[in-house]
């Protein structure tokens, strides 16, 4: 099992000239200490307009600073929106494949489509077209990615004839993700040889039924790329202390704003009823999982609140239920003071990592040619 | 995070007297519910909010006509504008006035459920491409037009209302509370369209002017049966909902 750590970016209120600038530089120490104790992944969201909840819009920017002060975590968008009015695909497949190179081919490359009016409305896309979009999308990058030249007529874009550079540093290209929040798309994922990013704070029970159900499709996928990524990551809190009153009590504290935060956004299904999402999206998955069934502690069922003892048996439950890797969100709105982050981090890093296998033999990317640095 | 400035004590002489919290829900039948809905600037929405709530990101306003042809006390229309915001963590709206065209039912509805019904009358006028919403104060003055544009199907489990929480004064204790109202829906049609908002009369709202409607969203019609239910939540005005919301 693998473990990374997930950052939204989350700037509270009063908003001074610094603010912005002490999340940012508070999460890259994050990541550099998360890379010194043993995790795997870096995960970045990309979010716009999202008052205080995530300040994060250009996480290829904050993942290249992340992979310029780290040597082996691997740096993950989390996701790329795939709709044209937020990016086109040409520029997605050019800044992934600069990202990638920077990295040394540390780059993993979620995929989603928003989930927010906030956000969709914002930039004036049409809820009804973003599954579309992102189909259309995710079909063409590890072609950009792999082809020298390529050209297009899709439904929602196209282009001639072009070289698109540079090309990505791992071979054949970076592994593929879709973020799951709506029901269904953890088999979207399967069927298009991807990984399933859970993105959205599910109890253990939701996002094991998820689990099962993309484990049965991907047996018989049409892999949009020429990897197959079986993998499937689910999401949580992390507050690791050596006093677990302490950390339940802090920790939980976290957990509760986080979920009050999200609760401020319109999500697209408030506003604009629309087939193309049918759940709410990761809003009432926080209330769920908040109002879920606790501990004798009070810690919700599945989140990594405690101390080391406690959160080894919380994830060695997301280990039995057959989840790859768990991402953890481990700040809210600067709620945990820096230092306790990032005790916490080292803790884990030194009580709980070495208790799960790290066994290359059980990497679930499929190779097919994947050679990370190889050549052209 | 933000929370509503409004001064509860510039609308508290206005708010219906409810007659504590022990109604039973009501079915109405064959009823038609049309929603139109626009974002408003949130420069002057927070000052529109109790600070019990908090503004949505983005806010928005809904208008919602409610045609009831039947009820205990005869047919009835309601025109309302609503600005969404949120209670703790949940979508909640705050109705500035609900014009009503049977006194006796506005009676009722301010009584059971807080409604703040005022004297007026709301017109749907149905056509193939569009429904035209009219909303008249009892004088005849127009202070609400919009239109849901290019009518389209959906299904009922598309749509999600939002719940809204009245300003009321309990008769028992005299106390001003918020009263979360949050009808079930039973659909048989529901259709979307855009939205287009062509006049909001601020001062008959008692808006304030602070209104200032910038991007519409949507519009959604319902053919349905709507069952306004028990009270079961209500909250401190001038307290966060999250801290002061209580179940009766």
């Amino acid at each position: 099992m693998k473990f990374g750590i997930f950052f939204e970016l989350s700037v509270p209120r009063p908003w001074t000239r610094e603010s912005e600038r002490t999340v940012y530089n508070n999460a890259l120490e994050q990541a550099a200490v998360a890379d010194e104790v043993g995790f795997d992944y870096c995960w970045a969201v990309e979010h716009h307009f999202l008052e205080e909840y995530s300040h994060c819009s250009s996480p290829e920017l904050f993942l290249t600073a992340v992979a310029m002060k780290t040597k082996r975590i691997r740096v993950g968008h989390g996701i790329v929106v795939c709709v044209p009015e937020y990016a086109h695909p040409i520029r997605v497949a050019e800044r992934t494949a600069v990202l990638d190179i920077l990295s040394g081919g540390r780059l993993e490359v979620g995929t989603g489509r928003s989930a927010t009016w906030c956000e969709l409305g914002g930039f004036r896309a049409n809820p009804d077209e973003t599954k579309k979009t992102w189909d259309e999308y995710v079909h063409c990058l590890p072609k950009m990615w792999t082809q020298e030249r390529y050209s297009y007529e899709g439904r929602v874009w196209s282009m001639p004839e072009r070289a698109i550079l540079p090309k990505p540093y791992q071979k054949p290209h970076p592994p593929m993700w879709v973020a799951v929040t709506s029901p269904g798309t953890e088999i979207d994922a399967a069927d298009r040889g991807m990984g399933a990013l859970g993105i959205s704070y599910d109890p253990l029970p939701v996002q094991e039924k998820k689990l099962l159900e993309y484990r049965r499709h991907i047996q018989n996928c049409e892999p949009v790329g020429e990897i197959i990524n079986n993998n499937c990551a689910a999401l949580t809190f992390l507050f690791c202390n050596e006093d677990d009153k302490y950390a339940i009590k802090h920790g939980t504290a976290m957990f509760m704003q986080f979920g009050l935060l999200a609760n401020q956004i319109v999500m697209c299904r408030e506003a604009y009823p629309t087939k193309s999402y049918p759940s709410a999206g990761l809003l009432p998955a926080v209330r769920s999982q908040a109002q879920g069934p606790s501990d004798s502690a009070g810690v919700p069922e599945g989140v990594a609140i405690g101390d080391p003892e406690r959160i080894l048996k919380t994830l060695k439950k997301w280990e039995s239920a057959g989840f790859d890797s768990i991402n953890f969100l481990t700040q809210a709105v600067e709620m945990i003071p820096q230092e306790k982050v990032l005790e916490s981090l080292r803790l884990f890093g030194k009580h709980i990592i070495p208790h799960f296998k790290r066994d290359q033999n059980s990497e679930r990317v499929v190779s097919q040619g994947v050679e990370a640095g190889g050549a052209r | 995070m933000r929370f509503g400035t409004l001064d509860i004590n510039e609308i508290a002489a206005s708010a219906p007297q409810i007659d504590g919290y022990g109604t039973e829900p009501l079915s109405l039948k064959n009823a038609q519910v049309l929603n139109v809905t626009s974002e408003v600037s949130a420069a002057g929405s927070d000052a529109l909010l109790p600070p019990a709530m908090n503004p949505s990101i983005p806010p928005y306003v809904e208008c919602t006509v409610m045609v009831c042809p039947e009820s205990p006390w005869g047919p009835f229309t309601t025109g309302e504008l609503r600005l969404v915001g949120r209670a703790g963590y949940r979508p909640r709206a705050r109705t500035f006035k609900t014009y009503i065209d049977n006194p006796q039912a506005g009676a009722e509805l301010a009584r059971r459920w807080g409604f703040p019904t005022v004297p007026g009358k709301a017109r749907l006028h149905l056509r193939h491409e569009r429904i035209v919403v009219e909303i008249d104060d009892d004088r005849g003055r127009r202070v609400l037009d919009a239109e849901m544009i290019d009518r389209e199907g959906i299904s009922g489990s598309d749509i999600q209302y939002v719940a809204s929480m009245h300003l009321a004064r309990n008769r028992a204790d005299g106390k001003l509370v918020l009263v979360q109202v949050d009808p079930d829906y039973v659909f048989s049609k529901v259709e979307r369209g855009f939205s287009h908002f062509i006049n909001v009369d601020q001062e008959a709202w008692g808006t304030k002017g602070l209104l200032k409607l910038t991007n519409p969203i949507i519009s959604t019609y319902a053919q349905c049966e709507v069952i306004l239910p028990k009270i079961r939540f209500i909250c401190d005005p001038n307290r966060n909902a999250l801290e002061s919301t209580v179940r009766v």
